[in-house]
């Protein structure tokens, strides 16, 4: 069975329970096979919690969800010592952090100190508490949700943090006869319950590790990094991507060749996981604020105008 | 509003306004060229802008304007309102005559209805071109300063005034340059413009344009800065204190007085007679014999005259063949006491009992009734054309003038004052001939080699000590009939051939009558002068020296022409060179080579230039066209080129590569972002089946995926090929 296999098995599973998303999913699945976790903004009950469950229990993984509340410490995520008085010692007791996927419900409404004990745990996969420092089991996927809509008391993620996400998503809400759908399934049994898993842990990480063997021509580096850079030399960004975010866009677009079946990448590929690699890296100018012009808009806008490679030209 | 449609109204506006563009086009080129009838040309251009806005089928437009301008120019010329299928047969036969002048490059002789018919092709054409730069190109910034240019130059240098034209120019040029934009705007963000916005944004391009050109045109204007042109070129061609001084305007005509040439003239197309006739004829009034280096006058009159009545047969030179007899009507519409009459006069029939003094000495046949000089409106003439031999012309030789009797001394008159640089340049020109015909015959030819230049502006009349023909033949080098005429009689009576100076007028243009004859009309303009030279054994014979003009002298070539020989040379010019190099002696022959080569070069281009350029527009038209439709014949060039090829992954990359620059020929644009998998998407919505997307996916395996090795190149080129056929259907 080829990877394209066990990754097209692992999108059917989670479409039995999700309706009409498979472009999320496929999203969500390109982020886990490429390593990195994903920022989901959205209003709460469209979803989010059903999509990484339904994706934690295909590939068997072990689910955990924190949700985040202003009182919400570190050492709740992190895990804490605790003294056993039986064993006469500091026991330490893991927290929701020692999973394999993670929901970070509303990540935004817990205090910074809090926010960046995840962050951390995110960027070097691995924790250190009273000196020890601890691996976090692979593979590992957070999935953090950020309610837009409300602002008090909430502290937004600093760039620097969003820099972590690979991807940045919207749910959105499904179509009228999606949600009629929604509906009629939730007459029946709850399907999630019943969902089993497809691939084994062992295989995701062999997944994992076969994305980087996709193949990324010089041709498409070189496109990659032509459009980070017209992200950095735009009138309207004030802060453009950070070559994090080429190189996180590169393996994304080597995850998504792979969920596509290839064994390299295309333009398309770059070209379709752009917005979302970009569009929480970049921050724009206030003059593009009054023109109401968004980032999604300016990464078309520059998409439109970077030139695609069609052979080996652009290199010389 | 896509590209090619545009909202009707403002269609019409835009044609509205190019159509007074157009007209301040006509107006000076019609006043320029003298023609009338501009009622009719507009009505052409406004037929056309018409038919444009109806969206008339080309099947149909096409007939309707070219009937338009058959109508047009039979109406002009045979002055009927109606079209009637056998003048419709004169006017086609005129036409077609033209057909052979135009090979031969007789530009002179093209009648005036072909010519006008030529003018209304390029109305034609012009309107169409400005169509294509309103409906397509959306930019008529080209023809608007083009305009202004033209209007300008026109102000400058032509007696025309434009200022009002000026006006008028640049709000329409304003107006139209301003609407092509906001249409060409909408176009490309690809948004419909409604009436209502369009109205909005061009009230103030109305108000903007309109305001400030009425409140320039009524603001006080600086004078130039600059100084005008016209005087500094002239001082600058002729010299600042150049010889005399063209005081005052003149106009053309006949008149007596001679005895003062010089000095510029207007044109006067008065009507002075009709004469109906089969071919072109010079009207001979009279000659004169003594020059006075200021004019002519007829000295020493010999007094005796010869009375003859009407329908007498008149004593003539012997030169003719009566089996040619011609007639000639004449009606006049000025009234002289003389007539007019063709070379080859034999008889003069007229109404009124009339008699006719023809004076032997000034060869004038005055014309009295009842004993006083009277005019006769009408009369006939039979006249036989004559017919030169040229072989008897080249045995006419300088000795037989010494034994010609006194009474041809008047015509050997020179005036003592004559400077003896004149003298010298007949001799010069004339030494390396040998009959008095070719010696006259290079006089002749002179002028027309030697920089001169017709022109009636401008003509100085000269100073008291100054002679006539020595100011233009030395500094002037620039004048009409009479310098020319005057200069070459004077210049043969210096190499002792008997010349006198012949006035009357040149044929001048027809018109086709009701019974389809042909009526040539002399006006004014057509009063003229030339040259008759004593031949020994031959008599008196016409020359004709002025530039522009054409000896119509018939002369049989009925010898054997040698290569050096000058007659031959005018029948081809490009011997002229050799003939003069014959004569030159041969230790110069080398450095004249470049200068042979040179002025053999430039007679070529001189005489074939028109069939050159025609050549060349033809040829690049052909070119053009050609690459116009290579979205046509490109497929089956590439299928030849690439076919053939091997099956691997360079020449697949060639044939991916080729089909993407046919279908951006095609019209199927991929933008810079565009990835070729979306493109090939397009392409195969617009063609129907997969081929683009499955030859695409072979190329990117290759090109992103770096495997070049496994593909079906045979099912590939199969896919390849059927696209590109399809490209051009």
């Amino acid at each position: 069975m080829n990877h394209t296999e066990k990754i097209n098995r692992i999108l059917t599973n989670i479409d039995q329970v999700m309706i009409g998303k498979r472009d999320i999913a496929e999203l969500c699945v390109t982020a886990l096979l490429a390593g990195g976790h994903v920022l989901l903004e959205d209003v709460p009950g469209v979803g989010k919690t059903m999509m990484v469950k339904a994706l934690a229990k295909s590939v068997g993984a072990d689910f955990k969800r924190i949700q985040f509340t202003p009182d919400l410490l570190p050492s709740d995520v992190l895990g804490v010592s605790i003294y056993n008085p039986k064993a006469m010692e500091f026991e330490f007791r893991p927290g929701p952090i020692m999973g394999n996927i993670i929901l970070a419900d509303e990540i935004n409404r817990t205090s910074p100190k809090t926010q960046s004990s995840l962050l951390e745990g995110m960027e070097e996969a691995s924790i250190t508490i009273d000196g020890v420092t601890m691996q976090i089991p692979q593979p590992f996927f957070v999935m953090a949700t950020q309610n837009p809509i409300e602002y008090e008391g909430t502290y937004p993620l600093p760039e620097a943090q969003l820099d972590r996400f690979l991807f940045k998503l919207k749910m959105g809400y499904p179509t009228k006869t999606e949600e009629m759908e929604v509906l009629e399934r939730a007459e029946k049994t709850v399907p999630i319950e019943q969902l089993k898993s497809v691939v084994s842990l062992e295989e995701l990480i062999e997944l994992q590790r076969a994305v980087t063997e996709v193949k990324v021509d010089d041709t498409i580096k070189s496109y990659i990094v032509d459009c980070v850079a017209q992200t950095r030399d735009n009138l309207y960004v004030y802060l453009g991507v950070s070559p994090r975010g080429s190189l996180a866009l590169m393996k994304a677009s080597q995850a998504f060749a792979m969920l596509k079946g290839r064994t390299y990448v295309v333009p398309d590929d770059v070209q379709y996981l752009a917005p979302f690699v970009f569009q929480h890296r970049m921050i724009l100018t206030p003059e593009a604020r009054y023109e109401g012009i968004s980032t999604t808009e300016i990464v078309d806008r520059i998409l439109m105008k970077v030139r695609v490679p069609v052979d080996k030209a652009t290199l010389r | 509003m896509t590209g090619t449609q545009m909202d009707r109204r403002l269609l019409a506006i835009l044609y509205l306004l190019s159509f007074v563009l157009l007209r301040e086009w006509l107006l000076p080129v019609m006043a320029l060229t003298d023609t009338d009838y501009l009622g009719l040309f507009l009505l052409f251009i406004a037929i056309v802008f018409v038919l444009a806005l109806g969206r008339v089928k080309w099947w149909i437009s096409v007939p309707v304007k070219f009937l338009y301008i058959m109508w047009a120019i039979q109406y002009i010329y045979l002055d009927e309102k109606f079209v009637s299928i056998s003048r419709i047969g004169y006017l086609v036969e005129d036409l077609l005559s033209n057909v052979p002048m135009l090979m031969s490059g007789d530009w002179e002789n093209i009648t005036n209805p072909f010519r006008t018919l030529l003018f209304f092709s390029l109305l034609w054409m012009t309107t169409y071109l400005i169509r294509h730069w309103i409906e397509v190109r959306k930019s008529i910034l080209l023809f608007y300063s083009m305009t202004v240019i033209f209007v300008a130059t026109i102000d400058t240098f032509s007696p025309l005034s434009t200022d009002s034209s000026i006006f008028l120019i640049m709000v329409t040029g304003l107006l139209l340059l301003g609407l092509l934009f906001i249409s060409k705007l909408a176009e490309k963000h690809n948004t419909p413009i409604p009436t209502a916005a369009f109205l909005t944004v061009s009230i103030p391009l109305l108000f903007f344009v309109i305001l400030s050109g009425i409140f320039a045109n009524v603001m006080p204007k600086q004078d130039p800065v600059w100084p005008d042109p016209v005087p500094y070129v002239k001082s600058f061609v002729q010299g600042t204190d150049g010889p005399g001084n063209g005081a005052g305007m003149m106009t053309s005509g006949y008149g007596t007085d001679d005895s003062q040439l010089g000095g510029s003239f207007e044109q006067d197309d008065t009507l002075v007679f009709e004469a109906k006739v089969a071919g072109k004829q010079y009207w001979k009034i009279e000659t004169k014999n003594t020059y006075t280096t200021k004019g002519w006058e007829q000295l020493y009159p010999d007094q005796s005259e010869t009375s003859y009545s009407s329908g007498m047969e008149l004593v003539h030179d012997a030169q003719s063949d009566p089996e040619v007899l011609q007639h000639a009507g004449l009606q006049m519409d000025i009234d002289f006491p003389f007539i007019v009459y063709p070379y080859g006069l034999q008889k003069v029939n007229a109404d009124a009992n009339v008699e006719f003094l023809h004076s032997e000495a000034t060869g004038k046949y005055r014309t009295e009734i009842d004993g006083r000089d009277d005019s006769l409106s009408a009369y006939e003439m039979e006249f036989v054309e004559p017919d030169y031999s040229l072989k008897a012309l080249r045995e006419t030789n300088m000795q037989d003038l010494q034994t010609l009797d006194s009474s041809f001394s008047q015509y050997l008159q020179l005036p003592d004052a004559l400077p003896e640089r004149v003298r010298e340049l007949a001799v010069s020109i004339t030494e390396s001939q040998e009959s008095v015909y070719d010696k006259a015959k290079a006089i002749e030819r002179y002028f027309g080699r030697s920089g001169f230049v017709y022109a009636q502006q401008e003509i100085p009349i000269p100073d008291a000590d100054e002679d006539y023909v020595d100011q233009f033949l030395f500094e002037t080098k620039r004048g009409y009939c009479d310098n020319f005429s005057t200069s070459m009689v004077v210049m043969l009576r210096a190499i002792d051939i008997p010349a006198r100076w012949v006035k009357g007028f040149a044929p001048g243009e027809y018109r086709m009558n009701d019974e389809g004859e042909r009526v040539y009309q002399i006006t004014n303009n057509e009063a003229h002068s030339w040259v008759e030279a004593y031949l020994p054994g031959i008599g008196w014979m016409p020359f004709e020296p002025t530039i522009g003009f054409t000896n119509l002298t018939d002369i049989d070539y009925d010898i054997e022409l040698e290569a050096n020989d000058p007659q031959a040379a005018e029948r081809d010019e490009q011997n002229k060179p050799e003939e003069e190099q014959s004569k030159e002696p041969v230790e110069k022959a080398k450095s004249f080579d470049v200068k042979k080569y040179g002025s053999l070069f430039t007679s070529w281009l001189k005489k074939y230039i028109g069939w050159i350029v025609a050549t060349i527009l033809v040829i690049a038209f052909m070119v053009w066209s050609f690459y116009r439709s290579r979205v046509k014949w490109m497929p089956k060039f590439l299928l030849r080129t690439y076919r053939s090829e091997a099956d691997d992954w360079d020449a697949f990359v060639k044939r991916y590569q080729s089909l993407l620059k046919q279908l951006d020929r095609a019209g199927l644009k991929r933008s810079a972002g565009m990835t070729l998998n979306d493109y090939a998407a397009n392409v195969d919505a617009q063609f129907g089946g997969n081929q683009m997307s499955a030859l695409t996916a072979a190329y990117e395996k290759g090109l992103y995926g770096a495997n070049t090795t496994e593909h079906d190149w045979g099912y590939l080129k199969e896919m390849w090929e059927d696209l590109i056929n399809r490209t051009s259907g």
